[in-house]
């Protein structure tokens, strides 16, 4: 009887395990002491998510979690409310604007950040940092060939080509309400002569072949750089801005107080351009986000 | 050809990630496996000596047997949150069934005669279980243990929708990146050579501790002396 009894002992033991949610030897988990870090399945986002993990382990002792590809920014939103994530790593102010606080779009990127950065603290407890220094919008990019041969700046410098020329873009966007395609017509003033609705993935290699004139590329993308692409400034700031930024609740901050100066060195030392080099090394040369964040901050020394 | 030199870029980039995803999706499916087998081995033997009980429990574990994957983690996520723990627990009951009716086989098929004489013997109850039935029902209880690991190693895969890691991580990036053929067979091929050397592993085990090689073994013995 004595055996019978270890018996549900050990069962006991390792179901309550189980359900309290401890931590298995070897696989963390959502225990009290570490900190999780919710990424979305975009490369981008994973790079991030590592090298916030990377900083909070190098400067202080807390353990970290990643729990990557959740589904949107709404997804990591509610996670963050269930306290099943403790830190998003990659939030974009034009996103939650529309998305968790369900606001008007606002066009200045200074007066968004400014919102979001209020009403998270406000209406969820939560601190939405300064962004990283790179923004991930929609931007009207052509090859750097046309660029050069008609001296190409800003969107409305399109306007005298723009009969002759072909837009390729994202499935969506032409029929979308607000940012879309009406919406950019009644702003700008002109119509392209075609459109070419098409997978966003593709845009990039249709400009480069010169199948398409003008795409509409998500600007950190990394094939902007590798195929010599040229993004045009929003010069009438049509599109909302996507400044991005980690957003953390603020229980965490309080357990752990050396965080806050520890994400905040993040802030401002990623411009887009270095994005779009770090998306390549992912999408285009295979590089795991883990080991990207890691050569990325090796290099700058983990922002001593 | 392409593909596969893409293939070994990949893990001389990344070998130390793809190890450590390797490795946390071994674990994951081998606790499942594990807390399973500490319920369902028991749960074999009772519906085992309880006849009456036995096609309750085995329907009630082919039903959970018949839930998909995908939604199984879905609604466990609902209850108990993201993280390798949903996961675990999921494996977990889909372990219970191979675990269940190959105890309970087993069990069930140890001859009558050697219960008797073990009776006979004035072994107690607890005496008969440990020292001739559960040794006779051994290798089957193993083949159950290996069909659960198999299992258990190919759902892990979808853990990574829940944002637990594993090599399911590495097979979603490569969906989502733009020629990722390479990065999903980075992914698939450690998945499919963990199911196949789990089974191998286990498969021996199984015939370790057959009875009958054990009885054969010691026929030769007894010829040699």
């Amino acid at each position: 009887m004595k055996k019978k009894n270890s018996f549900v002992l050990i069962l006991t033991v390792a179901f309550t395990m189980l359900l309290s949610g401890c931590s298995l030897p070897g696989l963390s988990g959502p225990a009290k002491n570490t900190v999780a870090v919710g990424t979305l399945g975009t490369s981008e986002s994973q790079i991030m998510g590592n090298i916030v993990r990377l900083m909070i382990e190098h400067y202080s002792d807390a353990q970290v979690e990643m729990v990557n590809n959740l589904g949107s920014s709404i997804v990591q939103h509610q996670a963050m409310l269930n306290g099943d994530i403790d830190i998003s790593a990659t939030r974009y102010t034009g996103t939650d604007l529309a998305g968790a606080l369900a606001m008007e779009p606002e066009k200045d990127p200074e007066k968004a950040l400014e919102i979001v950065q209020r009403e998270f603290q406000e209406q969820f407890d939560q601190t939405w940092f300064d962004s990283y220094g790179f923004a991930n919008s929609y931007a009207f990019t052509v090859t750097s060939e046309l660029a050069e041969k008609h001296n190409l700046e800003t969107v409305s410098d399109l306007e005298p080509l723009v009969d002759d020329l072909k837009l390729g873009v994202d499935n969506s966007w032409l029929k979308r309400k607000g940012d879309g395609y009406e919406g950019f017509v009644a702003e700008y003033g002109f119509e392209f002569g075609e459109t070419f609705p098409m997978q966003v993935g593709l845009v990039y290699q249709a400009a480069a072949n010169g199948k398409m004139d003008v795409v509409l590329a998500y600007t950190t993308d990394g094939r902007i750089k590798a195929f010599d692409l040229k993004v045009l400034e929003d010069d009438k700031r049509f599109f909302p801005p996507y400044d991005t930024s980690l957003v953390a609740r603020n229980d965490v901050l309080k357990q752990h107080p050396e965080l806050e100066d520890i994400l905040q060195k993040l802030s401002g030392k990623i411009s887009t351009e270095k994005m779009q080099e770090l998306n390549y090394e992912a999408d285009g040369k295979m590089k795991e986000p883990s080991v990207i964040a890691k050569e990325f901050l090796e290099e700058h020394d983990y922002f001593e | 050809m392409d593909v596969i030199q893409d293939i070994i870029v990949y893990y001389s980039q990344n070998a130390g990630y793809v190890w450590e995803q390797f490795y946390r999706h071994f674990l994951m499916s081998a606790y499942g496996v594990l807390f399973a087998a500490i319920v369902a081995i028991p749960l074999g033997i009772l519906i085992a000596r309880h006849h009456k009980l036995s096609t309750w429990v085995i329907s009630l574990a082919n039903i959970i047997q018949t839930i998909p994957a995908l939604a199984m983690l879905a609604v466990l996520m609902l209850v108990m949150g993201l993280g390798t723990n949903t996961v675990v627990f999921s494996l977990f009951l889909y372990s219970l069934l191979p675990i269940i009716k190959n105890t309970y086989t087993g069990i069930r098929n140890v001859d009558h005669a050697l219960l008797e004489s073990g009776k006979a013997m004035g072994m107690t109850k607890f005496q008969v279980l440990r020292m001739v039935e559960l040794p006779l029902a051994m290798s089957v209880i193993m083949a159950g243990l290996r069909t659960a690991l198999v299992i258990t190693i190919g759902i892990a895969t979808i853990g990574t929708f829940i944002g637990a890691g594993g090599l399911g991580d590495i097979i979603l990036r490569g969906t989502n990146a733009t020629d990722g053929t390479a990065i999903i067979l980075a992914g698939a091929i450690p998945t499919a050579l963990m199911a196949v050397i789990a089974d191998i592993v286990m498969g021996y085990l199984e015939k370790k501790l057959s009875p009958n090689k054990k009885r054969k073994c010691t026929q030769h013995q007894q010829q040699a002396t």
